[in-house]
């Protein structure tokens, strides 16, 4: 280790932030809206022309936690940003370095929805499902977004549906922007497997063969994660929600097979040939080859006819063999996209005049917290933030131009939940105590506030507030 | 785009041999001539290789850090950026972005044991000071295309893969020279090919006129490859030392 301070976070050296960098300056800081293992995230709009008022997400890297500066991921991401332009792929706008706590910052153009909330919504407050039309704009723009990708040789590898954006009100409502390119690589050369770098991520989406033990990625483990995207599109509910072993390095994820073999079947060899070759295939330890899962049922559980062109669609993106497997360019050319409902640019207004448009809610903002991360006190984080938020409301009308969330008080301390907030909440959830939503008995207001609220703690643990979405998974990326 | 060097940034970035050759005012203010510049940037590009010995890094990462290191002196000059610094800087930053992570630590830890010169001992924080300098000297564009690639695939093409290792040893050798950052590595790996027929008496003549490449920008590579081969094959220590002396840097 080295003499530099690795250990402490920005927090600690800039509270009050007399080196508050200059480029800041360019933004107004509306508040945070998410936060992993790499940082955080902010919403901020632009102060000066020729983009003033526009919102931008600005996604800060803390400093790799091994004291070795600028972390492995963001330069990666960057790597990477910085040579892509696709309309479905999410804009980097500016690149930031803070010299005094080493963190990075990414500047994006601003997407109000992502799929997770988008399903969300749907699955909590509507009671209806996602309009097929919608449904299928997703769709055709999310493939369109990863066959530039795919046909530059890069592989997503984390798509899930939190990484799949949507733009609000503007120019581009309801364009698909693919983003999180952290776990992005080119693969001219073989791509060793994930866990390998002890990266972790969501395995709901992952596709068979690395659950097998593949040792390298093709583009095939994309069109997995669009298939199970799809169908949680048309069913509202994650398809393949197997329980996560934690362990390392790249534990056996049986639960998850399971849960894939009781939809699709077994595989067997005659569908695909290499299967033998994959590594817990052939030490079959905890017996995979020898479980039989009868009646597989994909149609059923989708609720789709099997002679419709959208469950034949589906059934090839979750083809066993990636090397059988639709590609993203096969998938645009498929029958489903050629039918009515036609995919269109917004795919957030139906086609149909007099039909229903939802109203989805804009992405809960925590305003109470400034860019070095820190949640402020009530009162002194004008002066630290450099912005006047102070729960005047301004920023919730900026972010929340539809009569969702309403501006709420700053919640002091409501943030802050890891360690001892954390069981409580996942109790008071898991009870359906609405009020269990705040642990500290901290005033708030009620009604509107609760449901933005459990907004809130879902960024920083998607299990939280969340029946059967089990507590493990926990790394959302942005 | 990214793995496509005809949309890449890579490509975007391409200069001219004249802009290329600026020195900085203030280097010139110092008195560093354009010879000495080039002088400087082909002993750092030696160092680097040589660093990258000690960390056991691929030749790819190598070449990442030289061509990290000439964008930077596109830009900044050599008195603000101290070449004894940024050239291992820019192979700690190549092996990130190689996918090849080395500790700053290491690098640190073979730079005090190899080298006794009082001008090339850093402290990591110097290191990782000057990381975030480089990233922002270099715009963020941290994508390289190098002619290895091209290379082994236009040998196979032409049949020649007995050539492989002598083409390979020049394409190592044109990171010595600013080609990187003037011609597509194609082209260099071409020239590479070019020299090596030459040197080997292979009649070539037939495959690069079907292949339809501009013999011209190949042969300009050529001939300043051999020009070096002529003039800098070696590079006298005293001569480097007495050169970066001049721009008095660590003071």
């Amino acid at each position: 280790m080295n003499s530099r301070n690795v250990g402490g976070s920005s927090n600690n050296n800039n509270n009050n932030n007399p080196n508050r960098p200059a480029w800041l300056q360019q933004y107004d800081l509306i508040g945070k809206i998410g936060e992993g293992t790499y940082g955080l995230v902010f919403l901020a709009r632009t102060k000066s022309q020729p983009n003033r008022g526009k919102c931008i997400a600005i996604k800060k890297f803390k400093q790799s936690k091994d004291g070795d500066g600028v972390s492995p991921t963001a330069i990666r991401e960057i790597m990477l940003l910085r040579e892509i332009s696709h309309e479905n792929v999410v804009k980097l706008v500016n690149v930031h370095i803070n010299p005094a706590d080493m963190s990075l910052y990414l500047a994006f153009d601003y997407a109000e929805h992502d799929l997770y909330e988008i399903i969300r919504h749907h699955r909590e407050k509507v009671n209806q499902s996602i309009n097929q039309y919608t449904v299928k704009s997703l769709l055709w723009q999310l493939l369109n977004g990863l066959n530039y990708l795919h046909s530059n040789w890069i592989i997503h590898r984390d798509l899930k549906p939190s990484n799949i954006l949507v733009m609000g009100e503007g120019e581009e409502q309801g364009v698909v922007k693919i983003a999180d390119f952290g776990l992005a690589r080119i693969y001219q050369a073989p791509l060793k497997y994930l866990s390998e770098n002890g990266v972790v991520v969501t395995i709901w989406y992952r596709a068979p063969e690395l659950l097998l033990g593949a040792k390298h990625y093709t583009s095939a483990v994309d069109m997995w994660a669009v298939g199970c995207i799809f169908a949680e599109l048309l069913t509202l509910k994650p398809l393949f929600q197997g329980v996560e072993v934690k362990a390392t390095p790249n534990p056996f994820q049986l639960d998850q097979l399971d849960k894939i073999f009781k939809v699709l079947g077994h595989p067997t060899q005659e569908k695909w040939p290499t299967l033998v070759n994959l590594p817990h295939w052939q030490s079959d330890q905890q017996h995979i080859q020898g479980h039989k899962y009868d009646n597989p049922g994909l149609y059923s559980v989708v609720h789709l006819s099997q002679k419709s062109p959208a469950y034949d669609l589906l059934s090839k993106m979750l083809e066993y063999d990636p090397r059988k497997r639709i590609t993203a360019a096969q998938a645009l050319e498929h029958e489903y996209f050629r039918i009515d409902p036609l995919p269109g640019r917004n795919a957030l207004v139906p086609c149909q005049p007099g039909e229903k448009v939802v109203n989805y809610p804009a992405r809960p903002v925590d305003t109470t917290t400034d860019f070095e991360g820190s949640t402020s006190v009530q009162g002194s984080q004008s002066v630290s933030s450099g912005n006047a938020v102070s729960g005047s409301g301004v920023a919730a009308s900026v972010v929340a131009p539809r009569p969702v969330p309403r501006p709420m008080p700053p919640m002091v301390g409501m943030q802050r939940m890891p360690g001892q907030g954390m069981t409580a909440f996942n109790l008071a959830s898991q009870a359906g105590m609405p009020s269990g939503m705040n642990p500290g008995g901290i005033p708030m207001q009620r009604a509107a506030s609760q449901a933005h609220q459990q907004q809130q703690m879902r960024r920083k643990d998607p299990g939280m507030g969340m029946t059967g979405y089990p507590p493990q998974q926990k790394s959302r990326r942005f | 785009m990214a793995a496509n060097f005809w949309s890449s940034s890579h490509l975007k970035l391409l200069m001219d041999q004249e802009e290329v050759d600026v020195v900085h005012s203030p280097d010139k203010e110092r008195g560093l001539t354009l010879e000495e510049f080039k002088y400087i940037k082909m002993h750092m590009a030696n160092y680097i290789g040589k660093l990258a010995q000690f960390v056991k890094v691929r030749q790819r990462v190598v070449a990442t850090a030289v061509t990290y290191m000439r964008r930077v002196y596109t830009r900044k000059s050599m008195t603000e950026y101290d070449p004894c610094l940024v050239a291992p800087t820019c192979l700690y930053l190549a092996s990130k972005a190689e996918e090849s992570t080395v500790q700053a630590r290491l690098l640190v830890f073979y730079i005090k044991k190899q080298l006794t010169d009082e001008k090339y001992r850093f402290e990591i924080k110097d290191i990782l000071e000057m990381e975030m300098k480089i990233l922002e000297a270099l715009d963020y564009y941290l994508v390289v295309y190098h002619p290895y690639r091209p290379l082994s695939q236009l040998l196979q093409d032409a049949g020649m893969t007995d050539m492989t290792h002598l083409s390979w040893g020049l394409v190592n050798d044109t990171y010595k020279m600013d080609l990187i950052l003037i011609y597509p590595p194609y082209m260099i790996a071409l020239a590479c090919i070019y020299i090596a027929s030459v040197l080997k008496d292979k009649d070539t003549t037939a495959w690069f006129e079907e292949l339809r490449a501009d013999m011209n920008v190949v042969k300009n590579i050529s001939m300043e490859m051999l020009d070096f081969y002529d003039n800098h094959k070696i590079l006298p220590e005293d001569r480097v030392n007495a050169i970066i002396n001049k721009l008095s840097l660590k003071q």
